[in-house]
């Protein structure tokens, strides 16, 4: 088991109880979606299980590891080995893509060799690498914020790519916990799904059996389905 | 979503319950300010408006007896004003009636405090306009304007490299401030530094012993130095160094408590440590408002030499002290143009790179 969470709780400062004991498995290489209401928890449930957040009450196992409470060193060795993509990017604006990209890799570079920005010529392959992987190597020298939205959020992905090159994914598969809203990709790409409400877990299993039903339950009454295909 | 320490209580009852609170508190403090604004009222009507304009005392008397005797009766004024409701302070607050005896009371003490504080404030300038208009201090003045509109020219070289000797002074304290600037300013910043304990003291004596240098002004700082280091640009120097690095690391650290989190949190998710954290994610987003401070402060130190060579920091000041001393009205002339030319050069300058940065 890649990843295990059991009874998690998350009550913020303001008093906020965001998550209500959450409790759940993820297996190497599996696609899961979370989805949910905004103010469901989705945020924070990840947020928590990278460790950017430190849980209430609960305990998360990662590698068969107990990562709930772990501090300095051990967080930042947490931290190298989940990837994390933001819904709204948080680049680094006023440097280049290129840099913003090689930042992923910053926790196997000495402190010395990232403050004068001294990378070898193996991280500036890698970092182009990930760039064509996500089609935009031709941006590399430009400010990151001169670019679209989209292309932006690529630039994350590409970032996330170069903490996943040298990671244990090349022999277990990539694991991939994401939080969507549309219900069309939750059924083209998860192989599971589960559902927060009010920071609960309401549903879980093969996303192509949540019917109307269910629907209702997870997004209320009023809602309605929107196809993007 | 609830809250924890009350789950059975809604949240409007939560608010209201909160607000309750605030109001007792807010009443204890309107009490204690209307208890200080009779007093203040009280203390002017006194000392002001009795002794100095109706008895015209030169000297007016003091004793604690009297004062605590005043304070009294303004404790029992000012509660029991308080208590009903129709004061300033309660309407400050907004606890008060809301009825026609409360907004008489609170206009005409507002108005009342408002006169005898200027009143107060004139009695305590001594203004008069006598003095301003008599025939032999506007002759003193017509010899002193005259004299420095015809600015001898005969110093102008000594002038020159006064006023070079301020600008260079200036921009050295300014360059000197930036590293011990830069590296403290993280130390600082209440974001960087608030997640332990350890941190969290270091941040706050910081900032106490930050707030405590600057309220020192560059001046006194001046004379401190100048009996340190004896009279000269070097005394100069440090006053402006010292003052520099005070007045800036707090506006660095504003910089930095104003930068975008998002990218802090990108750099944490990835196992970056601190310093590539800061580096990354923290000094690209404020190097400019860094720059732009810094070009402004130079402005500022150039202005401020020019003062602070008043009391022996060197430059054109110092020679500005000494022509005004000998009354060389025509010396003093050229050298108040040559001031006012440079720091009007500077302004224009420092304007213009900090507007081509933005």
């Amino acid at each position: 088991m890649l990843l295990k969470l059991q009874n998690l709780h998350k009550v913020y400062k303001s008093g906020t109880h965001a998550l209500k004991g959450v409790s759940f498995e993820v297996r190497e290489g599996e696609f899961l979606v979370v989805i949910g209401l905004s103010g469901s928890g989705k945020s924070t449930l990840l947020r928590c299980i990278n460790r950017l957040l430190e849980p209430t009450s609960g305990t998360i196992e990662f590698m068969g590891q107990d990562i709930t409470h772990v501090k300095g060193e051990e967080l930042r060795h947490v931290h190298q080995q989940i990837a994390m993509v933001f819904q709204n990017f948080n680049l680094v604006k006023r440097r280049s893509v290129l840099t913003n990209v090689i930042t992923g890799r910053l926790a196997s570079l000495s402190t010395v060799d990232s403050v004068l920005e001294r990378f070898s010529p193996e991280v500036y392959e890698e970092a182009f690498q990930a760039l064509r992987t996500v089609g935009i190597e031709e941006k590399a020298k430009e400010r990151a914020d001169a670019l679209s939205g989209g292309q932006q959020q690529r630039v994350a992905i590409a970032r996330s790519l170069m903490q996943y090159f040298e990671k244990i994914n090349n022999e277990l598969g990539t694991t991939i916990i994401c939080s969507l809203h549309f219900l069309s990709l939750v059924r083209r790409y998860a192989t599971r799904v589960i559902a927060l409400r009010q920071g609960g877990i309401i549903y879980q299993g093969d996303p192509k059996d949540i019917n109307k039903e269910w629907f209702k339950t997870i997004y209320g009454e009023e809602a309605e389905e929107v196809e993007i295909r | 979503m609830k809250t924890t320490e009350a789950e059975n209580i809604e949240p409007r009852e939560l608010f209201m319950r909160g607000k309750e609170w605030q109001n007792r508190n807010n009443f204890v403090k309107a009490v204690l300010l209307d208890v200080f604004l009779v007093f203040y009222a009280l203390i002017l009507l006194q000392r002001v408006i009795y002794y100095k304009l109706i008895l015209d005392l030169r000297e007016v008397p003091f004793g604690w007896p009297q004062l605590g005797a005043v304070f009294i009766v303004s404790v029992v004024l000012g509660a029991s004003w308080a208590f009903t409701r129709t004061s300033l302070a309660t309407r400050l607050f907004k606890l008060h009636r809301d009825n026609n005896i409360t907004k008489w009371n609170v206009e005409i003490f507002a108005w009342l405090l408002f006169d005898l504080t200027f009143i107060a404030g004139w009695v305590v300038t001594k203004i008069s306009i006598v003095d301003l208009f008599s025939a032999e201090g506007i002759h003193g003045a017509n010899r002193i304007f005259s004299a420095m509109f015809h600015p001898n020219m005969g110093i102008f070289d000594d002038a020159l490299s006064a006023i070079i000797e301020t600008i260079y002074l200036a921009l050295i304290a300014t360059l000197l401030s930036i590293p011990p600037t830069f590296l403290v300013s993280f130390f600082t910043a209440r974001n960087l530094m608030r997640e332990n304990k350890i941190t969290f003291a270091i941040y706050y004596i910081l900032r106490i012993v930050f707030n405590f240098v600057r309220s020192i002004e560059p001046l006194i700082w001046a004379i401190i130095f100048s009996v340190w280091v004896g009279i000269g640009p070097y005394a100069g120097m440090i006053a402006l160094l010292v003052h520099s690095v005070a007045s800036n690391a707090k506006l660095y650290s504003e910089a930095i408590e104003g930068i975008e989190e998002g990218p802090v949190e990108a750099m944490v998710a990835t196992g970056a440590n601190r310093i590539q954290v800061v580096w990354y994610a923290v000094v690209p987003q404020i190097v400019l408002p860094f720059l732009s401070f810094t070009i402004y402060r130079w402005d500022i130190n150039v202005r401020m030499a020019t003062v602070i060579g008043l009391v022996g920091g060197g430059g054109i000041g110092t020679m500005l002290m000494q022509y005004q001393g000998l009354a060389r009205w025509n010396e003093v002339g050229l050298i108040v143009l040559m001031i006012a030319f440079v720091v009007w050069v500077m302004d224009y300058i420092s304007a213009r790179v900090r507007e081509a940065i933005y």
